[in-house]
């Protein structure tokens, strides 16, 4: 079997999960949009400045929420050891990681539309300006933090070191894609898409290495 | 942790040769958790088609040595093959041929039993088509339906031994494989041994139950992480 079938069928695994379960969205999109209205209310009814900080908050909103389904995601392979019996199955180890990279960034889609959606209609922002741009930062961006978080999730398998040490391994590298992410935003809000290669530029580099170095390496971290 | 395994010829002639190859070679065979060992100085030489009994105390190394066995850990020190294969070179060709039915599962609580069968038929490239009848081998026609989270671990259990029956592995290990099963998935476990037994297949059975393991034609018997001689071979009928 084709590494890229094995992939699918561990993606399609994940999804499946995920529908049945509804565990990271039911957690993640009212975390969300609990965290864009906290802003929201803290930065009081300046239209002005809920613009400027809009493509921030949005960015942190899926940040944060994005580690949940990280974590979510690894989960349900520790149950009842499931874990081994993908590292004990003849297929390519890079498999998994593309597999369940590939199932937290359609998760993390979907969060992303529900909070571009509140962001639009809380703090007034209008996304119709570089859609092209907008598009890309999300896709690209979530590529580099599914691909962040898949590769690190298998060092936190157990509950203990999901908790404690797994944030601290993925915020700090997720920081690029956080940074390159809201400057490419602003720029899309504010009808100054073509400005942005750059920025789209850095995270299509951060996409690269992360994905490149999760397929190379992941089988390595999943070996005893 | 990083494998030392020596760089000590392989034990077994390679599959290919033509003198039969044994089933599992083991020398020297150590593994250390931390400062704690688990296993030690194993040497160990199962042929191809036995069916062996593995008994000793809790904590005494029998799943630590299983999972040794199958790839699960990596060996801290010394050298092996399973099936003609380096233990630690040769992972992936052991892990095609061999399988251990343990302690825990496997299996996706948010998954049917059925889901779970065809999810490990795409992992090993198996045709699905035989996912059904397994299940009703095992006594889960109908409730290969629902979700696993539903099961009691007696179904759990049932579960994986249909994998196990869909699988067919040239090496069948398992550990403690009657827990929690009633009478009648007990009698499933064993007919499945003899069934791989009357294939030439190997199987390596641990359990405390004392009532099982009469189709084994040979007992090991381990105790702080080694072989220790036998203490009363007479429960082990031949």
């Amino acid at each position: 079997m084709s590494l890229a079938r094995q992939s699918a069928a561990v993606a399609a695994k994940d999804v499946r999960i995920e529908i049945r379960g509804r565990y990271a969205l039911g957690a993640v999109v009212p975390f969300a949009a609990t965290v864009l209205i906290a802003f929201g209310l803290s930065l009081g009814p300046d239209r002005t400045l809920l613009q400027r900080t809009a493509p921030g908050l949005l960015w942190l909103a899926v940040l944060f929420a994005s580690v949940l389904s990280f974590r979510r995601s690894y989960e349900s392979e520790g149950e009842d050891g499931a874990l081994e019996g993908l590292l004990l199955a003849p297929i390519d180890k890079a498999a998994i990681f593309l597999g369940k990279a590939a199932a937290v960034f359609a998760q993390l889609v979907v969060l992303e539309a529900v909070v571009v959606v509140l962001v639009t209609g809380l703090f007034g922002l209008s996304l119709g300006a570089s859609p092209a741009t907008l598009v890309g930062a999300f896709v690209l961006g979530t590529v580099g933090l599914a691909a962040v978080g898949s590769m690190f999730g298998v060092l936190a398998e157990s509950p203990r070191a999901r908790e404690a040490i797994f944030p601290l391994l993925v915020l700090p590298l997720a920081t690029p894609v956080l940074i390159a992410g809201v400057k490419a935003t602003a720029l899309a809000v504010a009808h100054r898409g073509g400005e942005a290669h750059g920025w789209l530029g850095l995270l299509l580099a951060f996409d690269v290495v992360v994905v490149g170095a999760g397929t190379l390496v992941f089988g390595q971290l999943l070996e005893d | 942790m990083a494998s030392r395994t020596t760089d000590a010829p392989s034990i077994a002639s390679h599959p290919d040769a033509a003198a039969p190859v044994p089933a599992i070679a083991l020398s020297g065979l150590t593994r250390v958790f931390g400062v704690v060992p688990a296993i030690v100085r194993i040497d160990l030489r199962i042929g191809p088609g036995e069916v062996v009994l593995l008994r000793g105390p809790n904590g005494a190394g029998k799943t630590t040595l299983l999972r040794v066995v199958v790839t699960a850990l990596s060996p801290t020190y010394g050298s092996g093959s399973v099936l003609g294969f380096d233990l630690v070179r040769e992972r992936d060709q052991i892990r095609r041929r061999a399988e251990l039915l343990g302690h825990r599962t496997r299996l996706y609580e948010d998954l049917t039993g059925r889901e779970n069968l065809r999810f490990a038929c795409s992992l090993y490239g198996i045709d699905d088509r035989g996912v059904d009848e397994a299940l009703e081998r095992v006594g889960l026609g109908e409730a290969g339906a629902s979700r696993v989270r539903d099961y009691s671990q007696g179904m759990r259990q049932r579960v994986a031994l249909a994998r196990t029956i869909l699988r067919r592995p040239d090496l069948l290990l398992l550990d403690e494989p009657y827990a929690g099963l009633d009478g009648g998935g007990k009698d499933l476990v064993d007919s499945l041994v003899v069934e791989a037994a009357g294939e030439g297949r190997t199987v390596v059975l641990a359990t405390h139950d004392a009532a099982r393991g009469s189709m084994a034609g040979r007992m090991l018997f381990m105790d702080g992480g080694r072989l220790a001689p036998v203490p009363d071979p007479a429960p082990v009928a031949r």
